[in-house]
């Protein structure tokens, strides 16, 4: 039974993983905790179950949804948050607050667009279950994991192969000093918020295809747990948040499969950051060794 | 000249009042009778203005729309038919949000200034618990559709539910369970509110009463959506020859897809949260074969049940789930009482409390109890080819009848 667990935690842990990459990214470069985050892999979600009940081609739907929330991302950054975060002497529980309405506005619309159901996200492998002795892996899990291990990939590329993620990590660093020695920061933002958006977009369509279902509030548990799993990867460090992600994953379900439902899996995560912050101040891993 | 003057202002007034009720309450309050010029005696041809209130926005917003449909149903189908003794019937409704504060608030609107003669609540258990003592103290009587909790009843004796007690579902669960399906070793997977744990409980009662045994109890909050661990453990470890799943259509869905997917291949009885088509949607054939107790009977030779789902299907394009039904009904006996008796609230509350027989679409409604909980069958569904059909019903008196308030 555990190595049955041991999946499953791996495979919500990744999910998890991504979904709080995206405000990983954007608190890294802005600083801002973007609870608005959850409100993309929301709209991520629909975009997704929309493009993929039209054309039935998954990764259409994943490449496609990825990139229109990633855009809104960048409309979103660049008419709502640049201009509250560039007044002077702003306090940042301005932007804060500013996601926390932005996040429930989205919900809201889609309720009023689409209706409150659940809507079915339809996504039918057709091979069954696969079996390896007495373990149990879904096909849809493979593909959520190899997914995430392939979009974590192009992420590490980007940021530490390319010139557009030197200048991410350098204005990630000290946005000040970047700018002066000629790095486009206002690149870096918004390639924060392409990549945010997009990986949060992307979790929203794991998330549907994992359970079957969408709903306009399906970013509420994600916009507070995402909180406990970047700070328990230390603020802004990608790295830090797959490793978060993987240890909430696993701890949620491990706590559920053997001490019964003593806490709420939601409480798991935070009693997990409590602890490790106690232990490690700066998180999981520090800013330093990204 | 005078006169035409008079009517011309009458009638704009009746229209700016429409306009600033729909503005401050819903798009759906039923037109006040256009009477132009016509002079009748005004106690008889003013609308009859019923409350109504349900989480529209929010977490069980799929409920509330579900519930407002079915009000508003009732409402326009008694109107076309002429109203009640002459009268339309006007609806008054409040979204609470599933929030207990909202749910105040919109209980002293309704008895301070909506002048309405009677309430329904299509919400949960929380926002109705906190609602009742509100409508009690304004002795306007309040009818609530399907929250289950023993103390929504318990504010005094204007309210009433028409669903029945949750004890009363769980006892004919269990019965179910041990009589029906012979189960020995039975898993309990609940939501951890007054929903599941009032089921889990009187269920517990009366299966480990009846020589079964509970050999797990898994508890899990309303948001929570995985449940591969639980699914793996009871596989496992624990090897249940019955599940009972006291918890909503996400959960079950969820809980009958992992079984599926993992093999996990014991009979899953459910409850009245998984009666939805949402259920049936999410959970494909995966649900085939799902047993849940629940009030309304699909195959029903009833012929009021059937003509609601034909027009609730017809309306809104959708089946009719329990919470629905629910509330139609509740609408139903306001009607027939207020048909009855008139709109005076002690009037209303008495000829509720008189009530028998009542043919609803949620079958036949004995009585209320001395509780003022609705005495009826539980009807016994199973999943057959994606629909819910009949499977049997609880009629056992013992069982159906809510145990006396303490």
């Amino acid at each position: 039974m555990l190595m049955q667990q041991l999946v499953n935690g791996v495979m919500i842990g990744s999910v998890y993983a991504l979904t709080a990459m995206g405000a990983t990214l954007i608190y890294g470069i802005l600083r801002i905790l973007d609870i608005a985050n959850a409100a993309a892999y929301a709209i991520g979600a629909y975009l997704g179950w929309y493009i993929y009940s039209i054309s039935h081609n998954l990764l259409l739907a994943f490449l496609l949804s990825m990139i229109l929330t990633g855009l809104i991302g960048v409309v979103i950054q660049k008419y709502i948050y640049y201009p509250i975060i560039s007044k002077p002497n702003v306090i940042p529980i301005v932007p804060l607050i500013t996601s926390v309405g932005l996040f429930t506005i989205t919900g809201d619309l889609i309720r009023l667009i689409l209706g409150p159901n659940v809507k079915e996200f339809g996504v039918v492998f057709k091979s069954g279950a696969i079996k390896i002795g007495k373990l149990i892996i879904n096909p849809e899990w493979i593909f959520i994991i190899v997914l995430t291990a392939v979009l974590f990939a192009i992420l590490w590329f980007i940021l530490n192969k390319t010139r557009l993620g030197l200048a991410w990590r350098a204005t990630a660093e000290d946005s000040e000093i970047a700018k002066a020695m000629g790095v486009n920061t206002n690149i870096s933002m918004a390639l924060s918020y392409i990549l945010g958006y997009g990986f949060a977009a992307s979790a929203g369509i794991m998330v549907g295809m994992l359970y079957n279902s969408i709903s306009p509030t399906m970013g509420d548990i994600p916009s507070y747990k995402m909180l406990a799993i970047i700070v328990l990867g230390g603020l802004g460090n990608p790295v830090g948040t797959v490793v978060a992600g993987l240890i909430i994953g696993l701890a949620e379900t491990l706590v559920s499969a053997y001490m019964g439902s003593i806490l709420p899996r939601d409480a798991i995560a935070f009693i997990v950051l409590i602890f490790v912050l106690l232990l490690k101040p700066s998180g999981l891993v520090s800013k330093k060794s990204a | 000249m005078n006169k035409k003057l008079k009517s011309f202002v009458s009638l704009a007034l009746a229209v700016g009042m429409t306009f600033s009720l729909s503005a401050c309450q819903s798009k759906e309050t039923a037109p006040a009778p256009a009477t132009g010029g016509t002079q009748a005696p005004a106690e008889n041809k003013d609308p009859i203005r019923i409350g109504f209130f349900a989480p529209i926005t929010g977490a069980a917003a799929a409920d509330g729309l579900s519930t407002s449909n079915s009000a508003e149903l009732a409402v326009s189908i008694i109107n076309e038919s002429g109203g009640i003794n002459g009268r339309q019937v006007e609806l008054v409704k409040y979204d609470d949000a599933l929030d207990t504060k909202q749910a105040v608030n919109i209980a002293q609107k309704l008895t301070t200034k909506d002048n309405v003669v009677a309430v329904v609540s299509g919400s949960y258990s929380g926002p109705t618990r906190v609602a009742a003592p509100i409508f009690q103290e304004a002795g306007i009587p309040m009818l609530s559709g399907y929250a289950i909790h023993p103390d929504v009843c318990k504010a005094g004796d204007f309210i009433f539910s028409q669903s029945f007690a949750g004890s009363v579902q769980g006892k004919a669960g269990a019965k179910v369970a041990v009589d029906m399906l012979k189960a020995k070793r039975i898993a309990i997977i609940q939501v951890d509110i007054d929903f599941g744990k009032q089921l889990a409980e009187s269920f517990t009662e009366y299966a480990t009463a009846n020589g079964a045994e509970i050999v797990s109890v898994d508890k899990f909050a309303m948001a929570d959506k995985e449940f591969a661990p639980v699914v793996t453990k009871l596989k496992e470890e624990v090897k249940p020859d019955l599940i009972y799943m006291a918890n909503y259509y996400g959960h079950g869905a969820e809980i009958v897809r992992q079984a599926k997917s993992m093999g996990l291949n014991v009979p899953i009885l459910g409850t009245e949260g998984i009666d939805s088509f949402q259920f049936l949607e999410i959970a494909k054939e995966n649900a085939e074969g799902v047993i849940l107790t629940t009030n309304m009977n699909r195959d029903s030779e009833n012929e009021s049940t059937q003509a609601f789902i034909k027009a609730y299907k017809e309306k809104y394009g959708i089946v009719p789930d329990m919470v629905g039904a629910s509330v139609y009904d509740s609408f139903e006996v306001l009607f027939k009482v207020i048909a009855d008796v008139g709109t005076e609230p002690t009037a209303i509350r008495d000829a509720i409390k008189g009530l028998k027989n009542f043919e609803t679409v949620t079958g036949n409604l004995i009585e209320y109890a001395p509780t003022r909980e609705a005495i009826k069958p539980v009807q016994v569904q199973v999943i057959k080819d994606g629909d819910f059909h009949y499977y049997g019903v609880v009629e056992d008196t013992e069982i159906i009848t809510p145990p006396a308030a303490n």
